[in-house]
């Protein structure tokens, strides 16, 4: 019984990070209907930063603030100088513009930091909390806790704000975006970059635990990617669930099969979602009237 | 009002409006008549921004629009209900409308309201996402969307278009009304007779130039509008 919970609540852990990316994932497919494979070097560049700072004897909450600012440049970049001069080019063609942009990514970072492997210790400490037989590192609920607020925060920002609802017609109709009188290049910006700042943090909260080197972007994306699928691409909720669910089953998977399998999880859960249900479970099939 | 000098525009290397000239005086309702493929609508989305303009100049009360950008006209008294309706497919209805006052920061509650008296549709539609409108409801909606932005200058691209005899007949008079309550127009219409009958000028276009303009009610009785665009 404990181990099943010691499996719970790692699995939650990890799930709230994959919620997280799938979140960044959201926030640009909404805006922009790409899917940024970029986001998992968000995410890298968040723990690195924060890494390298801390090492350097910057505190810790000025480290985490200036990671995820760094992340944050680095995504209205990526749009500015990747995404908006191809914006006339078919939506595969800015899809694979995403995969190379995380290429380049992952080697610029092997230059401006290095290729080892690091972490920092956790924010409030090293010493596992112990609840009914399972333990818990404090990490684990700044990650939880962090997951969880950048959604409410997301949600809250996209309905109630009028900069949100400028990003969602955006997203909805540029052209009519833009006769209403919504800077529509602006509201590109302004996603890119909470996206990315979402993948920064996620990165930041979760290096103590997961550690993190220039090349981990590539499964944490594809993880991401698969929890986006889970819960309905397009959906905040969805994303949210999703990077639980994934969470949850990879580490039930690495529990009761084998930890070999792990990784495998997350994309037989993609083949099955595409199987039995491709607009995943939160997702809207399209209906269009013309 | 508004001022349209030598106005020539391309789509890529092919030039479609070869030096347009056309005025719209405050309190007017202004008509352009044409064939498809004449350059009604790229004309009106130069005038909204969304279509770059190549050479000449447009003028709107006292700022030059020719380079300003195309969110910045919206706040300065512009909508444009485009044709193809352009609403926000899958946000509620009025969540739509109030996106067409995204530009005011003054209270729109009553401007919502005349909305729904116009088109009581909407109201009992108004939670619905706006794709699941017939086509003529989604027309509505574009056009309310446009009233919602308070405009001193509405452009109206087919406004009747697809829409059963009886709406385009709403429609017009919708149109008359928005006049009568200060709002200047410029309307694109294929069915030029309708268009005519309401409007105070009208201006023909033919392969992007403008080949005829007049009073309305002359443009009615000419026999080269009435052979080419009334069917008489």
């Amino acid at each position: 019984m404990s181990e099943l919970l010691q499996f719970l609540v790692s699995g939650v852990t990890v799930g709230a990070i994959y919620a997280a990316v799938a979140l960044g994932f959201t926030m640009i497919y909404n805006a922009s209907g790409v899917v940024n494979f970029a986001q998992g070097e968000f995410v890298v560049i968040g723990g690195l930063t924060a890494a390298f700072l801390i090492a350097m004897g910057v505190p810790v909450f000025l480290a985490a603030v200036l990671a995820v600012v760094a992340g944050t440049v680095v995504g209205i970049l990526l749009y500015r100088l990747a995404i908006r001069p191809a914006r006339e080019a078919p939506l595969v063609s800015l899809i694979i513009i995403t995969i190379g942009a995380s290429i380049f990514l992952r080697g610029a970072m092997q230059m401006v930091f290095d290729k080892q492997i690091h972490r920092y210790d956790g924010f409030s400490g090293e010493t596992p909390l112990r609840f009914a037989g399972a333990t818990i590192l404090p990490q684990s609920l700044w990650i939880i806790f962090g997951s969880f607020a950048v959604f409410v925060f997301l949600a809250w920002f996209m309905s109630r704000t009028r900069a949100g609802r400028g990003i969602r017609a955006t997203a909805s109709n540029r052209l009519a975006a833009a006769l209403v009188g919504i800077n529509t290049r602006w509201a590109m910006n302004l996603s890119f970059a909470l996206s990315a700042a979402v993948g920064a943090l996620a990165g930041v909260l979760s290096t103590p635990v997961t550690f993190t080197s220039y090349d981990v972007g590539v499964l944490i994306a594809l993880k991401g990617f698969s929890a986006t699928m889970l819960g309905g691409v397009g959906s905040p909720q969805g994303a949210l669930v999703g990077g639980l669910l994934i969470g949850l089953i990879e580490s039930l998977t690495a529990g009761y099969i084998s930890s070999d399998y792990k990784d495998a999880a997350a994309f037989i859960v993609i083949l099955v979602v595409l199987f039995v249900r491709p607009e995943g479970l939160f997702g809207k099939k399209l209906t269009e009237r013309v | 009002m508004l001022e349209v000098k030598g106005l020539v525009t391309a789509y890529g290397p092919i030039e479609v409006l070869h030096g347009i000239d056309l005025t719209v005086n405050e309190g007017e309702i202004v008509t352009l008549v044409g064939a498809n493929g004449a350059g009604k609508t790229t004309l009106m989305r130069c005038i909204s921004g969304v279509q770059p303009v190549r050479a000449g100049s447009i003028r709107f009360e006292d700022a030059d629009l020719t380079r300003a950008p195309d969110h910045a006209r919206a706040g300065l008294g512009i909508a444009h209900s485009p044709e193809g309706r352009q609403i926000f497919g899958d946000l509620e209805v009025e969540e739509n409308l109030r996106l067409g006052a995204y530009h005011r920061t003054d209270d729109i509650t009553a401007d919502l309201q005349e909305v729904y008296e116009l088109f009581p549709i909407l109201r009992d539609k108004c939670l619905q996402p706006a794709g699941s409108l017939s086509g003529g409801q989604q027309q509505m909606l574009a056009i309310g969307r446009a009233i919602m932005g308070k405009p001193k200058l509405m452009l109206l691209d087919e406004p009747s278009m697809g829409l059963a005899p009886v709406l385009v007949d709403q429609i017009l008079e919708v149109i008359t009304t928005l006049r009568d309550r200060g709002v200047t127009l410029l309307v694109v219409e294929q069915n030029a007779f309708a268009a005519l009958s309401i409007a105070d000028r009208g201006y023909v276009m033919e392969t992007g130039k403008i080949t005829l303009s007049g009073r309305a009610r002359d443009l009615i009785a000419d026999p080269r509008v009435r052979e080419a665009y009334l069917g008489a």
